[in-house]
C-alpha cells in the first residue's frame, strides 16, 4: 500500500467523490457510509483478469467447438481466433500472476474453512449460512481463486503445447489436448456462477468491483468478521 | 491444394449435414507394391513437379532418403531402412505419403469447419482456405503426414492427385512410376491385385508378404504389399494405427459434455435465482426503497 496521503478535496468545491479519492490508494477503510474493499490496483489486476479471460473465452469457444463458431464473427473469423488466443492466453496468465501475488496471502484457508470443500458450499447457496466468523474472502471465494491459479497454470502449460504442436512429442500433445479441455470446462462452469455470485444473486457486491466501496449492512451480511476489524464495531447484529 | 469439385462425404468441424453426395462413388486406391519398388525417386520428382512444388535442399544423413521426413512442401518420400532380420540385413524402401484414411484421424481432430474434406470417392483432401494452422491435424494422424508450411501457416499434404483423378487420370506419382509398382483404379481392384501379387510372394517363399490396409483406420486409399507384412514398423508404418484416443475423447466425449456443463451452468445459475432469489441486507433493502 501507498504510503503517500491520501488527498482528498471538498467535493462542494472539486466535485470529486471522497469515497472514490481514498479507494484510489487504500482498502479495508471507512470512508462515510460505505468501506472501500478493493483499491484502484486491485480492481485493476481483476478487471485485467476478467478482460483477457472473456477474450481467450470468446476466441478459444469457436476453436473448439462449431457450437459457439458464432464468437469467431466477433473477432474476423476463425483465422484471427487461433492466432490471438494464444496471445491473449499469455496475457491472461501473466495478470493472473498479478492477481495471486496480490491476494495469495489473504487467501490461504483457515482451518474452520476447510469445510466449504464439502456442504458448507451448498449450504452457502442456500443462504444457510450464519457463520459471524467470515473475514474478507469466505471459503468459497478461496477456494475460487485457488482453483483459478491452478487453472491458470495448467491453462498454460497445456495451451504451449497447443500452441505449437510440431515441437513436442505426440503423447504430450494430446495430453495437452485433454488437460486444456478438462480445466477449460471446469473454469468456464465456475466462472459463471462467479459473476452470477457478483451480480445478480448478491446485490451491492459488483459495485466492489467498479467504485471500489462497499455498504456497511454489505460489509456486516457477507464478511462479518472483516466488517468488525474494519469499523472496530463489535456489537453483534440485530 | 484445391477443394475438387467433388462430392464431399465428411468434413472437418461439422456436426451434422457433412454429406453432399446424392451419387455413390467408388472408392479409389493407390496400390504401392514394396516388392518392385527400385528407390528411383520418379514419383518424388513427378509429385514436385505436377504439384509445382518447389526443389527442396536435400539432406545427407547417411541414407539414399532425399530428407528425413516428409515437408510442407514435399509429400512424396521414399523411405530408405536398413533391417537387421532373421534372414540377415534386408534394405527397404518405402514410399512415405498420406495414407487417405477411411476414418482420418487429421479430420476427426480439425477445429476449422471444411479445413479437411473426405470426398466421396475416399481422397482426404485440404482446403487451404479454411485452414487455420492450428496443427491440431498433425497429432490427430497416426502416420505422422500432414505438416506446418511457415510459408503460408496453413497445412499441407498429398492430395492423392485429386485434381488430376477428378478428370480420370491416375495421380502423377503412379504416372511416373517406371516399375510397375504403383498402380491407381478402385480399391477393390487395387486389393485384388495386391491379393494376386501376395499369393505369388507366397509361393516364391516370402510366406510373411502381407497387404497393409490397417482396419483401426477403417482401411486407407493407399495399400501397401509389404515383403514382411508381420513387421510393418520395419518400413516405419504403425502396427495398428488409430485416432489418437485423446482426438477421440476430445471430440466424443469432453465437447459434447462440456457444451452441456456450460448450458447447465447457466440454467443453474438462473434456476438458483428463481428458487433462492437474492442474498441481502435488511437495511440495504430499505435504503433501496428509500432511493428517490
Amino acid at each position: 500500500m501507498s504510503t503517500r496521503p491520501v488527498t482528498i478535496t471538498d467535493q462542494a468545491v472539486t466535485g470529486a467523490d471522497p469515497a472514490v479519492q481514498v479507494a484510489s490508494r487504500v482498502e479495508d477503510v471507512v470512508v462515510g457510509d460505505e468501506i472501500v474493499r478493493y483499491r484502484y490496483s486491485t480492481r485493476v489486476t481483476h478487471w485485467s483478469v476478467a478482460f483477457f479471460f472473456i477474450v481467450c473465452l470468446l476466441t478459444g469457444m469457436p476453436i473448439w467447438t462449431p457450437v459457439f463458431g458464432w464468437m469467431a464473427h466477433l473477432f474476423g473469423g476463425l483465422h484471427v481466433c487461433r492466432w490471438l488466443h494464444p496471445w491473449a492466453g499469455l496475457a491472461f496468465f501473466a495478470s493472473s500472476l498479478v492477481m495471486i501475488a496480490q491476494w495469495w496471502r489473504k487467501m490461504i484457508l483457515e482451518k474452520s474453512e476447510r469445510s466449504w470443500v464439502g456442504p458448507r458450499l451448498f449450504q452457502y447457496m442456500r443462504y444457510e449460512d450464519h457463520d459471524q466468523n467470515v473475514g474478507k474472502f469466505n471459503g468459497g471465494q478461496k477456494l475460487f481463486f485457488w482453483a483459478a491459479a491452478v487453472g491458470a497454470l495448467g491453462l498454460l502449460v497445456s495451451g504451449v503445447v497447443l500452441w505449437f504442436p510440431p515441437q513436442f512429442q505426440q503423447w504430450v500433445r494430446e495430453t495437452a489436448i485433454l488437460l486444456h479441455d478438462v480445466t477449460f470446462i471446469g473454469f468456464a462452469v465456475a466462472i459463471v456462477f462467479h459473476i452470477y455470485l457478483g451480480t445478480a444473486a448478491e446485490p451491492g457486491t459488483f459495485r466492489a468491483m467498479t467504485r471500489g466501496t462497499v455498504t456497511k449492512p454489505w460489509a456486516r451480511l457477507h464478511h462479518p468478521r472483516w466488517y468488525r476489524e474494519v469499523t472496530r464495531d463489535n456489537s453483534r447484529p440485530r | 491444394m484445391k477443394q475438387a469439385n467433388l462430392e464431399i462425404r465428411r468434413s472437418s468441424a461439422s456436426l451434422i449435414g457433412e454429406s453432399t453426395s446424392q451419387r455413390r462413388k467408388a472408392v479409389v486406391a493407390k496400390f504401392i507394391d514394396t516388392t518392385t519398388c527400385i528407390g528411383c525417386k520418379a514419383c518424388e520428382v513427378a509429385c514436385q513437379e505436377w504439384n509445382d512444388l518447389p526443389t527442396l535442399d536435400t539432406a545427407r544423413f547417411g541414407t539414399y532418403q532425399t530428407m528425413p521426413t516428409l515437408h510442407a512442401e514435399y509429400w512424396n518420400l521414399i523411405k530408405f531402412a536398413e533391417v537387421e532380420g532373421a534372414a540377415g540385413l534386408t534394405w527397404l524402401m518405402r514410399k512415405d505419403n498420406c495414407m487417405h484414411c477411411d476414418e482420418p484421424g487429421c479430420l476427426e481432430a480439425c477445429p476449422a469447419p471444411g479445413a479437411i474434406v473426405q470426398y466421396e470417392n475416399g481422397i482426404v483432401d485440404v482446403n487451404p482456405e479454411a485452414c487455420i494452422g492450428c496443427g491440431y491435424c498433425e497429432t490427430g494422424c497416426p502416420f505422422d503426414v500432414p505438416r506446418f508450411s511457415e510459408r503460408t501457416s496453413k497445412m499441407s499434404k498429398c492430395t492423392l492427385c485429386v485434381d488430376r483423378v477428378t478428370v480420370g487420370v491416375e495421380p502423377a506419382c503412379v504416372k511416373a512410376c517406371p516399375t510397375g509398382c504403383l498402380h491407381f483404379g478402385n480399391k477393390d481392384d487395387m486389393l485384388a491385385l495386391g491379393a494376386r501379387r501376395i499369393e505369388q510372394l507366397h509361393e516364391n517363399g516370402h510366406t510373411e508378404a502381407a497387404m497393409y490396409d490397417p482396419p483401426g483406420v477403417g482401411g486407407t486409399s493407399v495399400v501397401t504389399v509389404l515383403m514382411h507384412g508381420d513387421h510393418p514398423e520395419w518400413y516405419g508404418l504403425p502396427k495398428d494405427p488409430h485416432v489418437p484416443h485423446a482426438v477421440i475423447a476430445w471430440k466424443k466425449l469432453l465437447r459434447p459434455l462440456g457444451t452441456v456443463a456450460i448450458f447447465a451452468a447457466v440454467a443453474g445459475a438462473f434456476a438458483h435465482y428463481l428458487r433462492y432469489g437474492r442474498k441481502q441486507a435488511p437495511e440495504e433493502s430499505d435504503q433501496r426503497r428509500n432511493e428517490p
